[in-house]
């Protein structure tokens, strides 16, 4: 195990900063995103990042190739070029889970997304144990242990004045040997506080295969404003949609996220949308992480970050919905 | 404070004597600090309820999904709901005679955000959200029935425009840069545009693909264009509600953006506030001989 003092973070940084992209959680205009180490920054590890990780693997907004627009004489003239390697330093245990279901879906049942894979395979992660969940957190209930990350490089420990870093791979190891600003030590694991808010989705998948017609829906996307704020803030959505954008001669085709709860994200070439209403998108959502997510992957497609319970503008709060959804009979 | 009771006895009758399908109202969320909309139908719902320091939400928009109704819909209504109700009414969304307005003067709602740090025991101490603090016209402005007392006017004319002048007093470049760090910050999420009562077109422009007036980049250029759109399209028809800026994830201060339009607007055509009257023709709305014509 390896010991840094908090006054030496920065150093810490600034030394994986030189050999890799290192992003970190930095405090910018009152708000907590990973942004590239430059040296400078307010490092804010008190609680986790607004924005998830996942555009690190997987941009909002990503150039996939560029071309030249000539009929048959039009040619590819730029695809995207193979991931740098990157350091993501303070990634909490829940958004690492998150990254596997990332895995799961761009690399995983017959097809590899090259774009993912490469930054992927060119990612070591650091993930940060939480002493304290927010009241928004209920990881535990989605069989996340706080302290640990299954699928981080190196696991680290808040032990207040201190931090602990524990390699977990070779990569760990090999970027923790990398560096001079480390003491070897011992530290005891902190015992994390418990989350309050608490969900069971255990089974759900099954009972919900019959709910497709139930009435629940309707009733729960009354308030729905149909914003996309919980699927971008959350760390498991992965839907993106993929266009073109021609300047002259010239042009590319990019990709970018999208969200079921927008009304094109369905809308048909001829105009029909076999999502016409709010019902059927937040009905989608939901039984996208609770049924069909499990379905094809074995695990419920939520970590229990707490963002969307956080920033719903109408507080529509997935706990609150899984235990409804436990408590409803399936056929009214 | 009005009794929470009241409301709940009053949305039963409605509902069972079948006067309204609908009952639009607030409940209590997941933490005390929330209050988020409810629709209910079944007047056995009616002790959901709440009329609490939280009901912040601008119920008005929830109209437009019930268009075609074959019936009312009785909606509460705080000062802002009530303008809200009126801008739907006056953009031809909405019929008067399809809703029962029941009104509730306003004390000012609570800044979650706030409350959650302070704590429950300081409930007392918890300041305005910023959206209430800046509020014009706490009493509703339009309503069949009212609930409890008219509470004082609001935030003074003169204050009206304070984050105005922030802005102002900047150089063109410096407001380029300003924004444009706002605006770098939107994940396009179009929260701000979806619970805004003035945006109702039947289909907005920037969900249409053909032609695709608004690009999906999230990058700088479409994030302005967007913002921009917006704000111009709202422009003589913001309700001053500020539900916009609270739902914005990102913390952009859109209602900065939209008071400068008011401000300029005031000052180009006369006074005029949205939704206030229902009568009165919104300024982008109506021609007038002795309107400026400086660029003429």
């Amino acid at each position: 195990m390896k010991i840094i003092k908090r006054d030496k973070l920065k150093d810490l940084l600034n030394s994986f900063a030189k050999n890799a992209q290192t992003l970190a959680p930095v405090k910018e205009n009152d708000t907590i995103k990973f942004l590239p180490w430059k040296g400078q920054g307010e490092i804010d590890l008190s609680q986790n990042a607004l924005l998830p990780p996942k555009d690190l693997l997987f941009p909002q907004t990503e150039v996939m190739y560029r071309y030249t627009d000539g009929g048959v004489q039009g040619e590819i003239t730029d695809v995207a070029a193979a991931a740098e390697r990157q350091v993501i330093f303070g990634i909490r245990p829940c958004d690492v889970r998150s990254l596997t279901m990332m895995d799961d879906v761009f690399m995983t049942k017959g097809y590899e997304d090259d774009y993912y894979k490469s930054k992927r395979e060119n990612t070591i992660l650091i993930s940060l144990g939480c002493n304290e969940p927010q009241p928004t957190c209920f990881c535990t209930s989605m069989g996340i242990d706080m302290m640990e990350a299954d699928g981080a490089d190196i696991v680290m420990y808040d032990l207040g004045e201190k931090l602990a870093l524990e390699p977990k791979t070779d990569a760990g190891e090999q970027l923790l040997n990398d560096v001079d600003v480390l003491e070897d030590g011992a530290a005891e694991k902190p015992v994390a506080k418990e989350c309050q808010l608490k969900a069971d989705a255990e089974g759900l998948a099954e009972k919900l295969a019959q709910m497709f017609h139930h009435s629940y829906w309707e009733d729960l996307s009354r308030t729905c404003i149909g914003c996309g704020t919980c699927t971008y803030l959350c760390p498991t959505c992965h839907c993106f949609d993929i266009r073109r954008k021609n300047i002259g001669e010239e042009g590319f085709q990019f990709r970018c996220w999208d969200s079921c709860m927008f009304s094109e994200y369905t809308r048909m070439a001829g105009g029909h949308n076999p999502r016409p209403s709010k019902k059927e998108r937040v009905r989608n959502r939901f039984l996208h992480k609770l049924q069909y997510f499990p379905e094809r992957y074995g695990k419920v497609a939520c970590v229990g970050c707490g963002r969307c319970v956080g920033k719903c503008p109408v507080n529509i709060d997935i706990t609150r919905i899984i235990g409804e959804l436990r408590e409803v009979s399936v056929d009214e | 404070m009005i009794n929470v009771q009241q409301l709940r006895d009053r949305a039963k009758e409605l509902l069972e004597s079948g006067e309204v399908k609908y009952v639009f109202g607030w409940r209590k969320g997941t933490f005390w600090y929330q209050s988020p909309p409810v629709i209910i139908s079944k007047a056995e719902d009616a002790d959901k309820l709440i009329w609490d320091e939280f009901c912040l939400n601008n119920l008005s928009k929830y109209l437009l999904d019930y268009k075609n109704l074959d019936g009312k819909i009785a909606i509460f209504v705080k000062g802002c709901d009530s303008r809200g109700v009126n801008r739907l009414i006056q953009d031809q969304q909405v019929k008067r005679e399809s809703v029962v307005l029941i009104g509730l003067p306003c004390p000012g709602m609570k800044d979650p955000q706030l409350a959650r740090e302070m704590g429950e025991s300081k409930l007392n101490e918890v300041p305005k959200i910023e959206k209430c603090a800046q509020c014009l016209t706490p009493n509703p402005v339009e309503y069949d029935e009212l609930m409890g007392d008219e509470v004082a006017a609001g935030l003074a004319v003169e204050e009206r425009f304070v984050r105005v002048q922030d802005l102002e007093s900047k150089s063109a470049d410096e407001k380029y840069e300003f924004w444009q760090q706002q605006y770098d910050k939107c994940i396009r999420c179009f929260a701000c545009r979806n619970v805004c009562p003035a945006c109702n077109c039947r289909e907005c422009c920037f969900d249409q693909s053909e032609p695709e007036w608004l690009g999906k980049r999230v990058v700088t250029a479409e994030n302005q264009f967007f913002a921009l759109t917006r704000a111009m399209h709202v422009a003589g028809r913001c309700i001053e509600c500020g539900e916009c800026e609270r739902v914005c994830p990102m913390d952009i201060p859109i209602m900065s953006l939209n008071k400068k339009i008011i401000k300029d607007i005031n000052g180009l055509f006369g006074e005029y506030d949205a939704g206030v009257n229902v009568e009165d023709k919104p300024p982008l709305g109506r021609f007038d001989e002795n309107d400026p014509e400086e660029f003429m």
